[in-house]
This record gives structure tokens, C-alpha cells and sequence, in this order.
């Protein structure tokens, strides 16, 4: 399956090499120039997503930063990072500026795969849709082999907690946390005979 | 209608207090100034906008009852002394503020101006996370803000026990806890911010770990709920052409986490408190009945109870 991961994305063409993001500004491209598109606003999830979806498809190439970046985030410096550099031993993106520069739920092979398989084409600031749109038809000129086999990453959901069946006549919140809707007033009902 | 077994410590941050049983105490709004990119150049238009909607949050804590701190937005050293001052002319003597940074090098910047004029007791850092770097931690130990607000946020594990770990030993991938940390580094209030994840990221443990968190330590809890209804994908399609049902589920969401038993809601931008504000009094009304009623737990007069009636 081809972009398995959701996102705020279209999609156009599958055998573009182009892959496009806007970051916090809304753009459109014509269909048949460009395989994805979309805005990018977290240094995590975000960063994520958009590795997901790009390994999932090798044709893809290109990656176009562009649109203006995403204040406090800094979604776009933060790919950038991850690209140049990759991530540390406790999954922070290296150099990334952003506020949560994590990465925690795509593999190193991921990663990896995704620093070699695309080029990274620094636009960021610029939100001119013919400047963009000039550099899509230069790189579409540009041609790369597909990058092998696509990599499929479900998402998957993450362990749940140990869950816990209500109690007669009290509600579970977690684990830790039984409310007792009688504890308390029994308590109260104790001390006020006592006084 | 909850009522923890643990002793609920109530913060006093100047003219605000903070935390206590569910019910006892109004819920701490937090409207975020200078957020947009009308507020990037800080042109006299945008300066005047500024100082309007910081006033429009007061009026509204005012008749409400519902304590109000700006959250000054800081993305730039430009903006800096500039935004603090507006905030400071505007507030009255000794009243808290946030500071909401995302960048942990900005964070180190605003403690070492907040240091050099003054203000560090007033300030309520927004937040102490797992993005600090070693340079903000030393910062933080040589000027501690008068409050933080540490986030649970923890990209391993975005379960109420993830979120747990990241504030209690840093989730293995900070050497410490934050809680520690925050206390090591002298930070005289702590407040805790769950750390509010989008939809199909566990979002409802965001609100489940506001009731565990307050009886395992206490301390006032809440977080900001809205961002997830900000990232809903649906909702994104949908807003452009119903702006009116989008701000209705903003400000509605901040009902979700009172009801559990939430101190504060950072509500997003502050031009959004003319809606918010009465939104949450009613839940406020709501919690506090509930809280009498059942646990005994009384309100004084300034209470949107007693205020609203």
C-alpha cells in the first residue's frame, strides 16, 4: 500500500520522483508533476509521517522543502536535520532546533533508507508557487532510478496499558486510580458521629 | 465530583491560586498573546491588537471569576523585551505570566532576561521538557523561573504511564526526571501539563492522566486539550468552510479535561477568550456543585458559582 501513514497530504502522480512539503503554507501542484504533497507542522510526528510515506514509494526522489516554516516547531529545519544527520542514540533528530525533536516510531532502517533515497531541495521561506513550481519541472527533467523495493510501515498501535474490568460500585480510571464513589462519604458520615 | 484521597496543594503565583480539590478553586485559563503572523513585526497596529486582546482577557477573567495568565508567545530574540514589556504595562503588580518557547536556546535566552530585569518570580515556564538542552538546564539552575510547567510529553510512550515516566525519571531519555530536575534546580511551583497528543495518538490518555497524576503527586495538573482538536485531519477540511462549529469544539474541548479534575487549560489564542471564558465557568459551576454537594468541598464568593449566578 502506497502512503500508508494519514496525513494532510495529496496525492498525484505515482511515478513522479517528486515529493513536496509545504510546511505551514497551503499549496497545490498540478497532479501529474508531483507524487505527494502536503503541509508538515510537527518535528515529530510530522517528521514521521512524512518518512513513512516517502519510503513507501521509490520513485520518489525529491524532496522540496518549501512554504514558510512553522513557528516554535521549525518542522522544516528539523527535516533538514534529520536528513543531514540523522538521529542520536535516544532518537532526538541531531542539530534539529524544533521543540520535541523526537523519532521514535519508524525503524533506523527507515531512516536510513529515507536519507538515501531522496535528495533534498532546500526551499524553505519561499512560498512563490511559479519559483516552486520552476524547480519541479527542473528536477522532473532530472530523471533517477526508482530506489528498489518500496518499505511498507503500518502503522502500529502501540502496547495498550494493563486494562483493568470495573469493580462493582467503583470506576476504574487507570490502574493506579480506583475512585470509590462511597469511601469518601462513609469517612465524612464516620467523623461527623464522632464529633 | 472527584475528590482525591492524596492532599491537593493549592499554589499561590502572585494573585492567583492554583490546584486544590476538583471544584474547590476556579480553572486557571491560559490565553496565549502574540501568536500569528500579525504579531511577527510588532508594528504599533499589532502592538494596539496586543494590548486589546490581553485586556479582553482580563475583563472576561473578571466577570467570570476565572483566573487569566497570558501565555507570551517567544519565537525570536527580536521580540523578546518588546512583548515582555507590553505584558508587563498591562498586568497588575506581581501577577504571573508564561512564557510559552518552544526552543529550548530561546528558553535560555528569556531566563537570562528575566534574570537581568527582574521578572524571574513572575514567570511561569511553559513549559520544562524533554527538548531541553544542557545549556537551558544550566540556565534553569543559575535563574529559576517562579513557577514551570513540566510536560509529560513522551515521544516512547504516549500512555498515562509514559507520561508518568517522563516527569518521574525522564523516560530513559533524559538522566533525570523533570520533577527532579525542576526541584534540584530550585523552582519553587510545579505544575503539570499532561502533554496533549493528536487523535489515534493516544489522545485520551492526555485527559485520563490529569485524575492519576493529581492523586500520585498533588500538584495542580491540566494541559492543553485544544491542540488535538487543532490537528484533527477531518476537522481541518471541514473548519475552512465553518469557522463557528471549529470554535465551538475548541473551546468546548476545555469542558473535558475540568471534568476530570483539571486545575488549568492553556486554551490556545488568547483572542479566543471571549468564548472560553464562559465555557468554562459553566463546567467550573458544574465541578463545584458537584464537589459541594457530595464531598463538602466549598467555594468563596469570587467562584464562577457564586459570581454567575
Amino acid at each position: 500500500m502506497m502512503y500508508p501513514w494519514r496525513g494532510e497530504f495529496t496525492i498525484g502522480s505515482p511515478n513522479s520522483q517528486i515529493a513536496i512539503d509545504t510546511l505551514s503554507s497551503k499549496m497545490n501542484f498540478p497532479p501529474e508533476l508531483v507524487a505527494i504533497w502536503g503541509q508538515h507542522k510537527t518535528e515529530n510526528l510530522g517528521v514521521e509521517k512524512i518518512i513513512a510515506n516517502v519510503v513507501s514509494n521509490p520513485n520518489i526522489r525529491y524532496l522540496i522543502l518549501c512554504g514558510q516554516e512553522v513557528r516554535g516547531h521549525r518542522s522544516g529545519q528539523s527535516l533538514r536535520a534529520l536528513h543531514s544527520d540523522g538521529i542520536d542514540g535516544n532518537g532526538r533528530i541531531i542539530g534539529a532546533r524544533g521543540a520535541v525533536p523526537y523519532i521514535e516510531n519508524v525503524s533506523a532502517e527507515a531512516i536510513a533508507r529515507f536519507r538515501e533515497q531522496v535528495e533534498l531541495v532546500d526551499m524553505i521561506g519561499t512560498d512563490d508557487l511559479g519559483i516552486v513550481l520552476e524547480k519541479v519541472k527542473e528536477l522532473s527533467a532530472a530523471r533517477k532510478e526508482p530506489f528498489g523495493e518500496p518499505i511498507i510501515m503500518e502503522f502500529v498501535e502501540r502496547d495498550k496499558s494493563s486494562r483493568m474490568k470495573s469493580l462493582t460500585g467503583k470506576i476504574s480510571i487507570h490502574k493506579d486510580l480506583l475512585v470509590d464513589p462511597y469511601m469518601e462519604v462513609e469517612i465524612m458520615n464516620t467523623e461527623a458521629e464522632q464529633c | 465530583m472527584l475528590n482525591f484521597s492524596t492532599e491537593q496543594r493549592i499554589l499561590e503565583l502572585g494573585d492567583i491560586r492554583l490546584g486544590g480539590q476538583p471544584g474547590e478553586l476556579p480553572t486557571v485559563l491560559f490565553g496565549t498573546a502574540f501568536y500569528g503572523k500579525k504579531f511577527k513585526s510588532m508594528d504599533p497596529e499589532a502592538v494596539d491588537e496586543a494590548r486589546k486582546l490581553i485586556r479582553a482577557q482580563e475583563e472576561m477573567s473578571q466577570l467570570t471569576g476565572n483566573p487569566a495568565v497570558v501565555d507570551v508567545y517567544l519565537g525570536d530574540s527580536e521580540t523578546v523585551a518588546g512583548r515582555l514589556d507590553i505584558v508587563l504595562e498591562e498586568l497588575p503588580e506581581k501577577r504571573f505570566f508564561s512564557v510559552d518557547v518552544p526552543e529550548s536556546a530561546m528558553r535560555r535566552e528569556v531566563l537570562r532576561h528575566a534574570s537581568q530585569v527582574g521578572i524571574s518570580h513572575r514567570i511561569i515556564l511553559n513549559s520544562f521538557n524533554l527538548g531541553a538542552e544542557q545549556e537551558e538546564l544550566e540556565a534553569l539552575k543559575e535563574h529559576p523561573p517562579g513557577c514551570a510547567i513540566l510536560l509529560g510529553y513522551n515521544p516512547k510512550d504516549f500512555s498515562v504511564d509514559g507520561r508518568i515516566d517522563m516527569l518521574e525519571s525522564g523516560a530513559g531519555i533524559m538522566e533525570k526526571g523533570l520533577m527532579e530536575l525542576a526541584k534540584e534546580f530550585g523552582i519553587e511551583n510545579i505544575i503539570l501539563d499532561t502533554g496533549a497528543t493528536p487523535f489515534e495518538h493516544s489522545a485520551a490518555e492526555t485527559l485520563r492522566a490529569i485524575p492519576v497524576m493529581k492523586n500520585k503527586w498533588g500538584l495542580p495538573v491540566g494541559c492543553a486539550i485544544h491542540n488535538t482538536v487543532e490537528s484533527w485531519l477531518w476537522m481541518k477540511q471541514y473548519r475552512r468552510e465553518h469557522k463557528s462549529e471549529y470554535l465551538t469544539c475548541d473551546a468546548g474541548s476545555n469542558a473535558l479535561p475540568v471534568m476530570l479534575g483539571a486545575d488549568f487549560c492553556i486554551y490556545g489564542p488568547i483572542r479566543n477568550s471571549g468564548m472560553v471564558f464562559p465555557f468554562v465557568a459553566m463546567v467550573d459551576k458544574f465541578m463545584a456543585e458537584g464537589a459541594d454537594d457530595y464531598f463538602g468541598v466549598s467555594q468563596d464568593d469570587g467562584h464562577p458559582r457564586r459570581k454567575l449566578t
